[in-house]
Formats: C-alpha cells, structure tokens, sequence
C-alpha cells in the first residue's frame, strides 16, 4: 500500500483535485439552474410551473450515466450531423454540463422547499409595501429561505461528489478514473479501491461535518 | 347601509375626500362566498373599525383593499384606480395604503431600521440617508429610536408591531390598513400598540381597523361597521351600533362580546 501511495500520490492528489474542481463548478452552475426553475415552481405562472416540472422530472427521471452518454456523445452527434463535423465536447465540459444539470434538478427542489417554508407573511408584508414580486423575492424571501437551505445544499455537494466517480464512465480523469488506471498497472485492487474509498470518505465527512456546525450556527441565530 | 347609497356623489364631498369606494364587493374561496355583497364609501380622516364573529369576512375585506386577495366580483376604487381590474398597476396603489399584520411579519433578517427603510430605497423614494433619516423619525413616533440596530426577534411583541406600523408608514400612505393588530400580543402590550394607533387617528390618518378591542372602538372610531356572513349589517358611529343597534344579529354579537 505504501509503494502504491509513493509511487501514485501525484496522480490521486492530481484527480482528487479534478474530482473536487468538477463538484464546485457543477454546484455552482447548479445552484443557479436550481434557482431558476425552482422559481419558475413556485411561480404562479402554469406555464412555467409546467415547465419547471418538466424540466425537475425529466432530469430526475434519467440515471446520470445515462445522462452523462447522452451528452458526451448524444449532443456531438446532433451537431455533427447538422454539418458541423468537427465538434467533440472535452470530457471536462460534458461532465460539467450532465453533473450540473443533474443537480441542478435536486437543487430546483431545494430551492422551492426552501422558499415554501418561508412564512406566507413575508411575502404579503413586502407585496403591500409597494414592492413588486421581483424585489420582494429578492430582498426579503430568498435571503432568509438560502439560510434554511445551507445543510440540503451541502447535503446535495456531497451526493454530486460522489455522483462524480460516475463521470469516469467518459473518460474524465477524476479519482475512480485514477483508481482504475492504477488498478490496471498494479493489479493491487484491494489496496488501490481501498486508499481510494478512503480519500472520498475523508473528503465527505469533512465536509458533513461542516454542514452540522453550520447547521448548529443558524438553529441557534434563528431561536434569538 | 341605505343611508351610505344616499351619501355617494363625486370624489370631493363637501369638505371631506372619497379615500375608498368599494362597490358590491364579492370574493369567493372556490365554493365558499366570504364576501357576498360588500358597498361602502370611506372618506379622508375617517376612522373605521370593522368587528364582527370569526369567519365574517373581516380580515378578507381588508385584504381586497389592497389586493392581497383577487376580488371576485364588484370595485374596488382607491386614488381612482380599480383594484379590481387585472390591469391595474397594484404596486402603485398599494405605495398609498399601509398594512400591519397581525403577526407583524417583520423581515427578521434586517434590522429595524432596514425594514423601514428598504421600500423607500427599493423603490426609489428616497436616498439611502433620506431614509434612515425619515426612518430615524418614524422610530422615535412610535417611541422606539433607541432599537433601530436591533433585529426583530429581540424585540417584544408590542415593540415589533410599533415597528411594523413605522415600516409601513415609510412610503407616506394616505390609508392604513391594521388587520387584527393587537391579537397576537400579551394582554400588557396592547395598550401600547392601541396608544401608536390613537396618535395616528388624532394625526388625521384614513383608517381601516379590524379589531376586538371594543374599548378603542368606542374611543378612537369614528364610525363601526359589523359585519357578518359576507355583509355589512351595521353601519354608523359607535354610539348608534354600540349603545343602539338596530340589527338582532349585531345585538346578539355584542353581548357576546361586551
């Protein structure tokens, strides 16, 4: 086990790095998908309530992998046949765009939950001072349903870092991807599945642990 | 109620301006007909309190005035605009009418004096030291300068509504809208909420009250309305429907409740 670290520590670290990079970008890009369609959920607008449920459904309704093929190799195909023969998406961009669409499905859902459990007063507070929808969402329901969210948010990081591993399906050079390359010189399954289970479990209770001191911090600055 | 149809004519009535004019207001809840047939005029300074059973329609009324809830059928005019009509800019009219809840819904991540001062700014109304001043002011009115730094749930129930009252002061309204305003408070706070209320009546403030308070009915009202399964049912100052009622109805609320 020894050898394999001291022989392969760059490449873990390196994918540990391109696994971590993959998860922020994806949450990030889903933390906004998420906010739009969650308010097109909330709205009372049918049409974009239908078409946030499309949207939350129909990602939720396909497996990642699925998803990640599809857009690896799926929309490539669509563009090629269109005349443009050259395209090909990287690994790193498909992967972004299937994790960011994927989560940003679950976030849609963190979203609305987050807004809906913001009292009904608020809104109608801020409506009869004048305010129009916009504001009101911005200035008074969306900053106090974001403190509700923080630990689904950090729930939802960690299930997209773990959904990354997936992603080594195309080629991604993430840390199963590492696993598997090294697997394939060493033949050291046991030992290599194992350091590698270990850097995501370090990696995740960290971040678990952060969620439930954050989580703590806001129970205790709401009771005041 | 006949005698308010006599009354109806232009805006301007002798000396006194029409603040509200709603016109056989109805407002259902799917099947349920809370408001059946609402007509009433309200004029500048006047001081309405509305009182009827639970289930009434009271708080309903209200919010219509300022289109919390869509009307179902009939008018609702404020400043000249319907209400009513989907067309109508609503953030406009409700610059002009104020509202305290009784749950306050005070924005608990702002301090008091960002509440007061966020529709002022937000809208454009004011600079951002115009309204912390105006803010400043509207504290020390309902005698709260000393908390503007504090955030909402330190303050007490009586503090947050007088806080509430102030934020919806900011934008200057001509009409106050106060739905249930002390029923949510320990009893040793009411006097002070009812107190802010009173100096804004003497100030000459256009008031929509629903209350059980029927003590700051007597006193403050200038008229009293009860109202009962989605129509008014008494109308006039509050001797007539205190000490005279007309109605079997409005006599058997009251001694439930006097």
């Amino acid at each position: 086990m020894g050898s394999i670290i001291q022989v392969y520590w760059t490449l873990l670290l390196k994918s540990l790095g391109q696994t971590l990079l993959l998860t922020l970008f994806s949450l990030l890009f889903a933390f906004f998908i998420g906010l739009l369609f969650g308010l097109m959920n909330v709205s009372r607008n049918k049409v974009l309530n239908f078409l946030g449920t499309v949207y939350v459904d129909g990602i939720r309704g396909v497996p990642l992998i699925v998803l990640a093929y599809f857009v690896y190799f799926g929309i490539p195909a669509l563009v090629q046949a269109t005349g443009n023969t050259g395209f090909k998406l990287s690994a790193l961009v498909a992967g972004i765009i299937s994790l960011s669409m994927n989560a940003g499905a679950y976030m849609a859902e963190i979203f609305r939950a987050g807004i809906q459990s913001v009292d009904r007063g608020q809104m109608e507070a801020a409506r009869s001072l004048g305010l129009p929808y916009g504001i009101s969402m911005r200035r008074v329901v969306l900053p106090q349903a974001i403190r509700t969210m923080i630990p689904a948010i950090i729930s939802q990081f960690i299930i997209s870092l773990k959904d990354t591993s997936i992603l080594s399906v195309i080629g991604f050079p993430e840390l199963t991807k590492a696993g598997n390359i090294i697997v394939g010189n060493t033949f050291a399954a046991l030992q290599v599945w194992g350091i590698i289970a270990i850097m995501y479990m370090v990696v995740i209770v960290t971040l678990s642990r952060l969620a439930k001191k954050l989580e703590r911090r806001l129970n205790v600055s709401n009771a005041g | 109620m006949s005698q308010m149809q006599d009354e109806i004519k232009e805006p301007v009535s002798g000396d006194r301006k029409l603040m509200i004019r709603v016109n056989g207001l109805k407002k259902n809840f799917k099947d349920l007909e809370v408001l059946k047939k609402i007509d009433i005029d309200i004029y500048e300074k006047e001081v309405v309190v509305i009182i009827g059973p639970s289930g009434s329609g009271k708080s309903t009324f209200l919010r219509c005035l300022n289109g919390l809830e869509t009307i179902t059928g009939g008018t609702v005019t404020i400043d000249g605009m319907n209400v009513a009509d989907p067309h109508t800019n609503m953030n406009k009219v409700r610059e002009n009418i104020g509202m305290v809840f009784q749950h306050f819904n005070l924005f608990p991540h702002m301090t008091v004096l960002q509440n007061i001062m966020l529709a002022p700014v937000e809208l454009k109304k004011m600079s951002k030291e115009e309204a912390r001043e105006a803010g400043l002011k509207l504290l020390k009115r309902v005698g709260l300068e000393s908390k503007a730094d504090v955030y909402p749930p330190q303050l007490s129930g009586g503090q947050k509504q007088r806080v509430a009252i102030a934020r919806s002061l900011a934008m200057n309204p001509d009409i106050m809208l106060f739905d249930e305003p002390t029923s949510a408070l320990d009893p040793e706070m009411v006097g002070e909420v009812l107190q802010v209320m009173r100096q804004l009546a003497e100030d000459g403030m256009t008031m929509c009250v629903v209350t059980h308070e029927i003590g700051f009915a007597r006193e403050v009202a200038s008229r009293v309305i009860f109202l009962d399964a989605g129509y008014i049912v008494e109308d006039g100052t509050p001797d007539a429907v205190f000490n005279h009622p007309k109605e079997k109805r409005t006599i058997d609320f009251l001694n439930k409740v006097l």
